[in-house]
């Protein structure tokens, strides 16, 4: 019983393997997207069977008769395996590659960039056929940087392994930097926003009122002289002997300002990052 | 003299269980190394940017994770395995692949599964890593308890992989010729 099993798994196994050694003519030049075709020999009917990437399907044949594969049946890229079986199976691979380029992914970081900061700014572009299979073989893509009040950069690179990626500093000026990436007629396009740099020279004045101390700076900018954002935290401090106060203050619409409550002579200063202001003597006859 | 035979009883029932605890252990083990994809990383060569030590890692569990979870989907016929480990094109493949085996009655199987992972490609800020893996395993087709095709397979795929709110899943897995 025992040896009669063993025996009938070994003849299985013997006809699954001597079915795979006789090979099947399957295409050579496989394209995604593109019919191809499998000749068979002899007659009769047989199953055959196709497994790829992403599909997997049997289908009923005459052999002696080519067995057509659609262009949709071979739209991903990547390694097929058909098998045509009559009493035993015979397999074959095969790889069907990427179509023409029809979709540029272009990731580029950061959104939001400080100005004047080396390599910030990166961007990685990949291009892949209609079928989202990425083209491995090298392509040229272009990348074109364009900043409002300077003249156009480009730079070109060859993708490797089907990536293509650049590295840049940011300019000088805030606003919209329009960064694209180009293969022939394909073109992605992403927008990086250039902002104000840490606050640079803060000057602060300020002036005795029934409230206390007003004390504002002037237009806070950048070491660009771009105006930091509204929200950026300035925080002034007042000396008053041997008692310290601070307040926080954003700044809006260019300037920050506070009110400080002393009664004597006090000394103000004011601070955002790590830039500092001059000092300012209030309360007192200075 | 009861006593001592209780007393001899409750340790052959001892020694028994622990022999027991310790094949169920021993086959669980190897059971687990059979089907566990084995993957390793080389990292050596990414540019632009190097892939840090907790990356390596993550990356290698997130892979042979997926892999193990592939081969899980396409032997039951079940998508569900593939959750929250395959994005974009990868995910939509290996979906259509499960659900066109379903139709047509067939399954598929990887086993022992080698994953030879080299990291090609690192994205600047770290968003996209591509890997090239060298994997061997054997395919198994079988098509209603029959196996159709088995064969020790050794498969290039490019691979395109990224990170998600906490695991890097897997974008692209194409498979090419050579690299």
């Amino acid at each position: 019983m025992h040896g009669a099993l063993v025996a009938g798994v070994f003849i299985c196994l013997a006809m699954v393997a001597a079915g795979q050694e006789a090979s099947l003519p399957v295409p050579s030049n496989a394209v995604a997207g593109q019919a191809a075709s499998i000749a068979t020999t002899g007659n009769g009917s047989a199953t055959f069977y196709l497994r790829g990437p992403s599909i997997s399907f049997k289908r009923d044949v005459v052999l002696g008769q080519n067995i057509d594969l659609s262009a949709k049946e071979l739209q991903s890229a990547g390694d097929y395996v058909a098998v045509l079986c009559t009493g035993t199976c015979s397999s074959a691979r095969f790889f069907v590659a990427p179509g023409k380029p029809a979709v540029l992914t272009f990731l580029v970081h950061p959104s939001r960039a400080p100005v004047g900061v080396n390599d910030v700014i990166s961007g990685v572009a990949l291009p892949f056929d209609q079928f989202h299979n990425l083209i491995l073989t090298p392509s040229a893509i272009q990348f074109q940087l364009t900043a409002k009040g300077s003249a156009p950069s480009s730079r070109n690179a060859q993708t490797h392994d089907g990536v293509a990626w650049f590295r840049t500093s940011s300019g000088r000026s805030a606003g919209a930097l329009q960064i694209s990436a180009s293969l022939s007629d394909l073109i992605a396009r992403r927008v990086v926003q250039q902002v104000a740099s840490d606050p640079c020279n803060l000057r602060i004045k300020g002036q005795q009122t029934a409230k206390g101390i007003l004390v504002e700076t002037e237009p806070v900018r950048d070491c660009s002289g771009n105006p930091v954002p509204d929200g950026t935290i300035v925080t002034f401090t007042a000396k008053d002997g041997h008692e310290v106060s601070f307040v926080d203050a954003p700044v809006k619409q260019d300037i920050a300002r506070a009110t400080l409550v002393a009664k004597g002579p006090v000394v103000v200063s004011a601070a955002s990052g790590v830039a500092t202001g001059n000092e300012l003597r209030l309360g007192n006859k200075e | 003299m009861k006593a001592d035979f209780r007393q001899m009883n409750h340790h052959a029932r001892l020694r028994v269980s622990a022999m027991i605890a310790l094949v169920l252990l021993s086959s669980s083990a190897l059971f687990a190394a059979d089907n566990s994809p084995q993957v390793t990383l080389d990292a050596s060569k990414t540019s632009p940017r190097s892939v840090e030590g907790l990356t390596q890692r993550a990356i290698v569990r997130d892979y042979k994770f997926a892999w193990a979870n592939l081969d899980v989907a396409m032997e039951s016929n079940s998508a569900g395995p593939l959750n929250g480990l395959f994005a974009g094109s990868a995910n939509d493949w290996l979906r259509e692949t499960v659900s066109s085996q379903q139709r047509s009655g067939i399954t598929s199987r990887y086993s022992n599964q080698r994953h030879k992972l080299e990291a090609v490609f690192y994205a600047p800020v770290g968003d996209v890593i591509e890997l090239h893996d060298t994997a061997e395993y054997d395919f198994e087709i079988n098509d209603g308890g029959k196996t159709i095709h088995n064969e020790h397979a050794i498969v290039h795929y490019v691979v395109l992989m990224t990170p998600g709110a906490d695991r890097w899943v897997i974008r692209q897995l194409q498979a090419v010729p050579q690299f």
